[in-house]
Parts: C-alpha cells; structure tokens; sequence
C-alpha cells in the first residue's frame, strides 16, 4: 500500500493564515500593541533622568532636586510596571484565544479528511501534526511571537529615543550594522538546516534507544546486544557532529554578535565625550545616549534570538495548515441508488499509474449472500475489499449499489450502505455510551443502544461496569480487554446499520480464546446482511455461500465451496492439506 | 574539545542521585574546570563594566580629557572583547560539558539494557527507560552546562559587593542584603503560579490526549461517524484549556510587571543614595553612573544562581531516575566457571517431558497456548526464573542450560516469539542481523514467503526500515520476523506462532519449505494450525498443566488422540453447542469447525 505524505502548506498561504488571524481581534490586538508601546516609552524615561541627575551633580545642585528627579524616576518605574502587567496579559489572553482557534481549526480539518486519505497515509505524519507540531505552535504563540514584538517594538523606540537626544547617535549605532547584518544573514542562512540535522540526530537517539528497551527481549535472543550499542555509539557520534557544527557556528555568530552590540557603546561615549569636550554637548546628553544604545542590546539580542524559533513555529503552522490542502476524494451525485446490490464489474485498479493491482473484476454479490474472499498475500484482496466499500473508485469498470457507483454518495449515506470492519478496534476516551452513540443517528435512544450491546451478546459486561454505560473507557478510563473492545466495534455496527459488510480480517487478531465468543457477536451483526469477507482462515471460507479465490489481481476461482473442491484447483488441494486428508497432493507452489 | 561519545561510559555509582552526578563530574572534571574558570573572566569583565564607564565619564569627558577619554575607551573595547572572546570559550565549554553528560547517562542506560536483556521490560516499564532518553539527559547535562556560568556568578556577586563596600558600607550593604531578598519576595507569588500553570499543563496534556484519541480512531469516526460529536468535544476542552492558559496569564503578567517593579526600585534606591552622595561629593558623577550599572548587572547573577538551584533539584530527579535502571540485575546469572555448550544434542526438560532430538522438526500443541509459549521461552532461558530442567543431552552427558553462559546460550538456541519485534534501519542489516550474507537471507525469504514483501520496494534490501516496522502490515512483519530467525541459522530454533497471520495459501507453503531449510537442524514450531503440523516431523501434544501427554506424527495424533483432534480442529469439544449455532455462524475469520475431519 502507497503511503502517501500529507500536505504542507506553502509560505504564501501561512502568512495569509497569520494576517486573517490577526484580523479577527483587531481590538484585543490594537490595545495589547498599544500598551506595549506605552510600556516601552516609559522605560525610556529613565536614562533621561539619570542624564539630567549627572547633569545637575556635575553642576552642583540641591538635594531636594536630586529628590524630585528621583520621585519622578521612581514614577516611571511603576508606570512601566502596571503598563507592563495590563499589557502582558492582553497579549497572553489574545495568544491563548489564537491557538484555541488555530487548534480547534485543525482538528476540524482532520476530522474532515477524505476518506481515502485517512485509510491511506496512515496516522504516523498525523500523530506527529498532533502532538508535536500543535505542541510548538503554542510555544510560538504564547511565548515566541508575543517576546519578539516586544522586542522590536522596544527596540524601535530606543531607536528613536537615542536619536531624540542627538543625531550624532545615528553614527556610532552604524557601526554596529555591518557586523550584525553580516554576522546574521550568514548564520541564518545555515542555522536553520544545522539545528535540523541537530534534533534530528536526538530524535534518532531516542528512537535506537526506544527500540532497543522496547525489543530487548528481541535483541537478546538474536544476541545482538553488542549491535545495538554500537549503533547507539554511531547516533551519538552523529549527534555530535552535527553539535560540533552548530557550535561552530555559534562560535563565529557570537562574537560578531558581541562586537555589533559593543561598538556602538563604546563609540557612542567617545564620539559624545568628544564633542563635549568641544562643547557641543551636555555631559547629561552623553551620559543619556549611553545608556540609551546600551539599552538598544536587549531588545536586539531578543530579536535575533527568537528568529529561529519564530521558524519553527512557522514549519509548525505549515504543516497544520497542510491538512486543510488535501482534496476531497469524492463528488457526491444526487442519484439514489435502487436496492440494496452491490455489483463489481471489470474493475480495475492502481493505487500508482502504472502499476495496476486489479486488472479486470467483476463480481456478482446477491442480496444478503455471504462471500469469502482467499489467496494469498498481496493478490489483493484488501484493496478489492476497499473497492466494495467505497473507499476508493476503481480506475476503470464499477463498483456500484443498485446501480449508482458508490464513490458518488455522500459520505454519509455511503455509511449507510456499506461497512468496512478491519482488525482495528478503536475505543474512544469517554463513555461506553458515547463510544457507541457516535455511530447511530442522531435519533437514537437509550433503548437503541441497550439493543446493540444486547445483540453482541456485551450487554451482560457494558451493565457490570461499575456505572454501566457511563463508566468511563478507553485511555485514562477502564481498560477493556481485546474481546470487549472488537464487540463495541460490532455493536456501533449494528448501529450504524449498512447492509453490506466487507470484513478484512476481522477477527484474525483476537485472542483465540475469546475467538467463539466473538464470534456469535460476530454472527449476530451479520445477520440480514450482505458479507464479503476477506478470510485468511479456510474454516470461514467452508461456511459462506460462495467463495472466490483472487490471485494475482483476478478472481481466479469463484463457486461455493463444494463446486470449488470439486474442481480440483488450488483451493481443494488447501482444504485436503487442512484436514489431513493425503490421498490429495499437497498444494501447489504459486 | 574532547571527542565524543566515550568509548565505554565506565562503571557509575549509582548509590544515590547525589553521587552519581559527582560520578559524572569527576569524569569530567578538567572541562567543567575549564567553564568555570572562562565563566568568572566572561561574567567579571561585564561586572567591572559600569566601573570602567564610569572613570570614562569623570576622568575623559567630565574632565574634557580626550586623551584620557580615549585611552578609557580603548579599556572599555578591550573588556568588550575579552567578554566577548571568554564568553564563547565559557560557551564551548559549557556546550562540551553539557554533551559529556548526556551522552553518558544515554550510554550508560544502553550498556544496561544490553546487560539486562530480557529482565529489563519485566522490571521497568519501557516509558521510564525511554524518559531517561527523552528528558533525563536533559536536567543531567544542564546542571553540568550551568556550572560554568554559576562560577562567574558567584565570583562576579562578591566582586561587585567588593566594589560597592569599599565605596560606600551602606550601599554595599544595601545591595549584598537587598539584591537577595529582592529575589526572595517574589517567592509568595510562585506558588500559587505553579499550580496554575500545573493545572493548564494537565489540561495541555488532556486536550493532547483527545487530539491523538481523534487521529487514533479517525478511521472508526470516518467510517461509521461522530466527527460532529468529537469537533464539539475537543472545542470544548480547547476553550477549557484557554481559560486555564488566561488564568495563568493573570499571575504570569504580575510576575513580569514585578520583574520590572523590584530591580526598578532597587535602582532608584541605589541612584537616589549615590546621587546624594554625588551631591555631597563624596562620589563623582562618573561613579554614580557607575551604581547604576552595578545595579542593572546584578540581576545577571541573580537569575543564575536561581537557575542553578533549579537546574541541581531537576538533575537530582532525573539522577534517581538513571540510579533505579542501573542498579537492576539480571535475571539470569552467568555462572562463575560456565560449561561448555555441546553441539548436535538433543534438548530435553525434564519438567514437561518433551524431547527434541537433534535435527528434528518437533511442533508443540496445546489446548492453552500460554503454556506452550511459556515452554518455548524456557526452552530459550528466557523466562524470569531459569530452571535446570533445560538440557542439552547428547552421548557424553546432559549439561543444563543455567550451565552456560547465557550468551552461549544464545549463539546455540534462538527464540523468535509473538512479541518479536522488527528493529529499524536497512532492510538487509534488520533480517540479517548476524551478518550470514546473502545467500543465506535469499533462501530465508522464500522459505517465509516473504520476496513480495522485498519487491514490492523500490530500495528492496536497501529499504530503510521505519521505526518498529510501522509501515509494514501485521502479515508482513510476521514473515520479515520469520524470515530473521532463518537467516541467524541457529542450530537450535524455536517458532512461536510464525504463520498466525498470513493467510493459508502462504502458511502451506512455508510449512513445506520450512521443513524443506531446517532439514538436519533441531527446530520446535509452536503452532496448532493444521497446514504447519502437516509439515513436521512429530508433535508433542501437552496438558493444559504442561505436561508432553502424547508425541508422534500429526496424523497418527489425529486418529489416535481424541484431545488433541478438539485442539487441532477446534470447537469439536463442544459440538452439541456449534450445532445451534450452525445457521448463524456464517462468516468467521478463526478456525471452528471442519466437521468433516469430526465425524
């Protein structure tokens, strides 16, 4: 089966993302912004005052104006406090309200994703956008987006703050560009990629040092023990290379970091205390440009910080982004479909061109008939399977119910034609009862459900939880056994009532000593139903009404079973083998 | 910089968490030397900053000197560059201190789980080994990493005070006293914001739950419905979870205002005494900018110091944690003079009775089949409690399997189970991983069927493996795990269901062709299906207390063995039952019933 990579988002798209998104709360942002900006402006007010301090203890002054300078500083000091704690929190309320959002959008899109596409990708790149993906997009809109307007928005008004004091600021802050700009545009342009293969090297760690804990039973039976560490040994020398070169890196990028912070300081008190000295300046002044450009390396720091990891969220929002890209499979019709046959013919199927795996089927299911597909691995089985229940439309022929092809009904209706059951049995975190209830309409009653369990025979179990239908399952909740879990499974079937089943495998990975059990829940499901049964087992084949052999893409053999052991071919050479019987030869290779 | 990883990590004290760290310092005693000491040069020449722009200010610009304003300048440069240049040594060596110790502890849990084998899922649980890779190394290595920056912190703290002291006592004092209870008062407020932020973090965890729940079953909720039901649930606890991240916001925005607030006012009151001074002139103007810097700057090692606390009471935790791996022992103990495994014997356990000559295909069947799994690992010694009952029998005598050196054992006998798992990497090194060649893995993969699994990569052998094999069905994974036990080639091998998912044209052929590459070696099947039993040379047929209550050829057990018929065929035993459930019984993937065979 091809498995194929779930969409991300391009650039474009996410900033046009970020742009819609911060235009639904323009007042919650707007305010948030602007008290940013009066927040900052009141830090700015202390260099200044100490600047007229200095002026005034370098011209001789009073204490009472060294107090009233101070009071006023001291003013500034809380100002900026409370500004900072009304502004901190708008923002932080406005980033929570936007990963709601942004989270809640997400799982819609997933819960929308074609049908196809979910059977398909397989839920690895999915889980992954769940957990990790949603995991750093809230640490960029809670912490990483919220830190670095700060930090522009300061740095801009220390910025203009230092140059109110004189334009002769704008020189010594110049000098500090070129190392910056230069020191940043090369360790952007390999930072990214580097710190990649950096986490990638760890992820590799923890998933050889993952497999050798989980497998170590494995590991120590085949004796390659030894193997696995020396293979923990390359991924560590791995990771360290990659670290080695980050910090080489880091190693150059610092540095010129430091210098472009440092000029300016420096030139900015020896260009002032020279023209000071000409008379040009106050000593205030040059103490307040200072302090001012001193100022200007937080902010700038932050800034260059918080760039990269202002990237990942962005990766992040891409790849969440990237679900709502995947097009929907299927246009439904209007047309209804008459009766309840389900008919295949000449269908033909690749999930790759070019590599067709049906190449001509036709099958001919009668109303409530019970089929049962065998062959071997990969003769594809699965995907007729697959075929008849509509998840995918074969590439050539059809695939229809009463006449209407079934990928042309709307999703919900398909539901109520036809059922693909496979091994999985997924029980949802919450109540026995809502595990069922998911599947019936929205009419159902108590009654309905009481019904379903009843007919799979779980009834006796779902009423000896401790709160009965309202006990709390799946993960966190009681855990149900293997058994108990395939029989919710039935029992939504019931519910969701389809009157054709396509089984793959449904039951081959049960305990076998529940096995009859399930399979009287099993039977009561089937009942009144039309089964296509995918069998590995020949016991299943033996009790449908007919049995169809697929090999290589065909139907090789199709009859009811006494036809079929008669014909001699290989499903009677099976059977004999099965029951011991040697007086037939053994079966033929494939 | 030293290189990394180590070759062996060395043998750690695991005697307590406190130990083990200064295990693990020791090891690396001359780079976290090394940090420390271009920690103090990097956090000292930021401390005597404020001193150095403020003689600038007095003796350069104040006293409209602009020679010595230039020689000032030219120090302030300096002390830029030497902390610019001891910084990223301090970084080099904080970074290497930080690795040393994390790829240890990694290592170190390694070299145990390969020590341990197969005791270690049986004593801890996997998630806890695997948070050691996760986390654990994490709060190990930062402690180390910090330490460099602490030693500049501590240093820079008493040289500032030095400074202020011997300018002023009362200032000196104030900022000695004042600078840590500054850091103290904000106490009250962390604890009411921990739980807060604890509280969200559940929430966080919760709603992360839901979401894996929703991909988890989203081919149940796509198939048969409830998107609607589970998008509504999942709002729910998003918005939840939003109220929790706003409440946390309430304390969070306070906290930063008072990070604002209290060095706020401790530089007023450093720039209000000095200033007074100034006026007084006991200070110069160049000095009282010079408080004001000090002040600024000693948040710095404020803040580290906190961070040390923090970062030495998480390594502490993750130490206990590393501690309760290591000291696990095995189970299986190797024994002070082990003997030497003979080759071409027959194996026997005297607790079950079962024989397997040497070069025979043997099946076990049992009505209970954790009875016959367990046999099979103790065949292997691989069970919790090794017995001697295990032998290895040949015409010089019997020599019991807990007489060997387990890894002998290994080499002689392997055990391929239900729960086997596939490892990671190319396919080629994944099914041979003893490296036999690939003659030998050719011939494996027909013997399990399993060259359409090969080619239907585009890589064939070179196909990397993803992790567990994910991307491989439940079928195929059963025949690569196969297909890995042939190519090893062991001279005694022990199947535990190997067919119990492929479907039965694929079980018939490997069974033929199975007897066909084991032929001459000793292999023992635990299966109870027909078309594998077909295949052997003898079963051994044991009592659910198991016991070997009857051996020989499949079909003679058929005929003969009443018990073993109803295990074999299954369902037989109570066919009164089958009977009335005959006309519902229609579609069923498990073996039942082939009457035939009954009657």
């Amino acid at each position: 089966m091809s498995v194929r990579a779930l969409p991300v988002a391009d650039g474009p798209a996410v900033r046009r993302y970020a742009v819609d998104l911060a235009r639904r709360h323009p007042r919650l942002l707007a305010a948030a912004l602007s008290l940013h900006v009066v927040a900052a402006v009141a830090a700015l007010a202390l260099p200044r005052l100490l600047g007229d301090l200095v002026e005034a203890v370098e011209t001789g002054t009073t204490n009472e104006h060294v107090n009233r300078i101070v009071l006023l500083i001291a003013g500034f000091v809380v100002a900026q406090a409370v500004l900072t704690r009304y502004a901190r929190l708008l923002s932080q309320v406005l980033g929570e309200q936007v990963l709601a959002e942004l989270r809640e959008d997400f799982v819609d899109h997933t819960l929308a994703l074609p049908i196809s596409t979910v059977e398909d990708a397989g839920s690895g790149d999915l889980m992954t956008r769940t957990s990790r993906d949603v995991d750093r997009l809230g640490w960029s809109v809670r912490y990483s987006v919220p830190e670095w307007v700060i930090a522009v928005i300061t740095a801009v008004l220390t910025v203009a703050a230092a140059i109110s004091v004189g334009w002769w600021v704008v020189l010594p802050c110049l000098l500090g560009v070129p190392p910056l700009v230069i020191g940043l545009r090369w360790y952007l342009a390999r930072a990214r990629d580097g710190y990649q293969w950096e986490s990638a090297t760890y992820s590799q760690i923890n998933t050889t040092l993952t497999e050798s804990v989980e497998g170590a039973r494995t590991a120590d039976a085949l004796g390659i023990g030894r193997a696995r560490l020396r293979l923990l040994d390359d991924d560590i020398a791995e990771s360290f290379r990659a670290e080695r070169y980050t910090l080489r890196l880091r190693t150059l990028f610092f540095p010129s970091m430091e210098i472009a912070y440092l000029v300016p300081v420096v030139g900015t008190l020896l260009l002032g205390g020279w023209l000071y000295v000409g008379g040009h300046v106050s000593l205030g002044e040059v103490t307040t440009a200072t302090l001012y450009v001193q100022m200007l390396v937080g902010p700038v720091d932050q800034i260059v910080a918080i760039m990269d990891e202002l990237q990942v969220g962005a990766a992040s929002l891409a790849r969440l982004l990237g679900v709502a890209d995947v097009p929907d499979d299927r246009v439904a019709t209007d047309a209804r479909p008459r009766g309840e046959k389900v008919d295949v013919r000449d269908a033909r199927f690749s999930y790759v061109e070019g590599r067709e795996v049906l190449h001509g089927v036709s099958l001919d299911i009668g109303v409530g008939e019970r089929i049962a597909m065998v062959g071997p691995s990969g003769a594809g089985k699965s995907t007729l399977g697959r075929l008849l229940a509509g998840i995918h439309p074969p590439t050539a022929g059809s695939v229809t119910v009463g006449g209407v092809a079934l990928t042309d009904l709307p999703l919900d209706d398909l539901r109520g034609h036809v059922a693909l059951v496979t091994q999985e049995h997924h029980v949802f975190a919450g109540t026995l009862r809502e595990n069922l209830a998911l599947a019936a309409g929205p009419g159902a009653s108590e009654a309905d459900i009481r019904a379903a369990l009843s007919a799979v025979d779980a009834l006796e179990w779902a009423d000896a939880l401790p709160e009965g239908l309202d006990t709390e399952v799946g993960n966190g909740g009681r855990a149900l056994t293997p058994p108990q879990a395939q029989q919710v499974a039935l029992a939504r079937l019931v519910l969701a009532d389809p009157h054709t089943l396509v089984l793959d495998e449904a039951t081959s990975l049960i305990d076998p000593r529940a096995a009859r059990h399930l399979e009287r829940s099993l039977a009561a499901v089937l009942e009144g139903r039309t089964v296509v049964a995918i069998a590995h087992r020949l016991f299943s084949a033996h009790d449908a009404d007919r049995v169809a052999v697929v090999a290589d893409g065909r139907i090789a053999e199709f009859g009811t079973h006494d036809e079929l052991v008669a014909a001699g071919g290989s499903y009677a050479a099976l059977w004999a083998s099965w029951n011991g019987e040697h007086e037939v030869e053994k079966p033929r290779e494939a | 910089m030293r290189s990394l990883p180590l070759d062996h990590p060395g043998v750690a004290d695991h005697s307590s968490p406190g130990r083990l760290l200064l295990w693990m310092a020791a090891g690396q005693k001359v780079t976290l030397l090394g940090g420390a000491l271009f920690g103090i040069v990097w956090m000292g020449s930021q401390a005597v900053l404020p001193a150095v722009i403020g003689r600038a200010i007095d003796d350069g610009v104040a006293a409209r000197d602009r020679g010595a304003l230039l020689g000032w300048a030219a120090v302030m440069l300096a002390l830029g560059l030497l902390q610019a240049g001891s910084g990223i040594m301090r970084h080099r060596f904080a970074v290497t201190n930080w690795l040393t110790a994390a790829y240890r502890t990694v290592q170190l849990v390694g070299h145990q789980t390969e020590r341990l084998g197969g005791t270690l899922p049986r004593r801890v649980s996997t998630g806890e080994v695997v948070a050691i890779g996760t986390s654990d190394l994490e709060h190990i290595g930062g402690v180390m990493d910090v330490s460099a920056r602490f030693a500049g912190a501590v240093v820079s703290f008493v040289l500032v005070s030095g400074i202020l002291l011997t300018t002023s006592v009362p200032l000196g004092l104030m900022v000695l006293l004042g600078v840590p209870l500054l850091m103290l008062s904000v106490g009250p407020l962390l604890k009411p914001l921990q739980r807060r932020s604890a509280m969200q973090r559940e929430l966080m965890s919760h709603l992360a739950t839901t979401a894996g729940d929703i991909v988890a079953g989203l081919r149940v909720l796509r198939g048969v419905g409830g998107e609607q039901v589970f998008s509504e649930r999942y709002a729910r606890q998003s918005q939840t979870t939003r109220r929790a991240g706003v409440r946390v916001a309430r304390l969070q925005s306070v906290l930063d205002a008072l990070q604002v607030l209290l060095p706020g006012v401790f530089v007023v009151l450093v720039v209000w005494v000095g200033a007074r001074y100034a006026v007084a002139g006991t200070i110069t103007a160049g000095e009282l900018v010079a408080f004001y810097g000090y002040a600024t700057f000693l948040m710095i090692p404020l803040r580290t110091a906190t961070e040390f606390a923090n970062k030495v009471i998480r390594a502490r935790v993750s130490a206990a944690r590393v501690c309760h791996v290591l000291a696990l022992e095995p189970d299986t103990a190797t024994p002070t003079t082990p003997l030497v495994a003979p080759t071409g014997a027959d194996l026997v356990d005297l607790r079950s009775g079962l024989r397997v000559p040497a070069g025979r295909l043997v099946a076990l069947v049992c009505e209970d089949p954790d009875v016959t799994a367990h046999l099979a690992d103790r065949l292997g010694l691989t069970t919790a409690d090794p017995d001697d009952a295990v032998r290895l029998v040949d015409a010089d005598g019997a020599v019991p399997l807990t007489a060997l050196d387990p890894a002998d054992v290994r080499r002689h006998v392997l055990v391929s189970d239900t729960g086997a798992a596939l490892f990671s990497g190319r396919l080629r090194d994944v099914l041979d991983p003893l490296g036999r060649g690939d003659a030998v893995l050719a011939e494996a993969l027909r013997t399990a069927s399993a060259e359409d699994v090969v080619d239907a990569l585009p890589e064939g052998l070179d196909h990397v493996v993803t992790e567990r094999g994910r991307s491989f069905s439940g079928g195929q994974r059963q025949r690569l795990v196969l297909t890995r036990a042939l190519t090893c080639a062991p001279e005694i091998l022990v199947l535990v269901e190997p067919t119990s998912a492929v479907d039965a044209h694929t079980e018939a052929r490997v069974a033929t062709r199975l007897a066909e590459l084991r032929h001459g070696l000793t292999t023992v099947v635990v299966t109870s299906s027909p078309l594998m039993l077909d295949a052997v040379d003898e079963v051994a047929f044991c009592s659910p207390d198991g016991r070997v209550v009857a051996h020989g050829p499949h079909l003679d057990l058929l005929t003969e063995v009443p018990a073993y018929r109803a295990v074999v065929t299954r369902g037989a035993d109570d066919e009164t039952d089958d009977q009335n459930d005959d006309q519902n019984d229609h579609e069923t993937d498990r073996p039942t019933r082939p009457r035939e065979t009954v009657r």
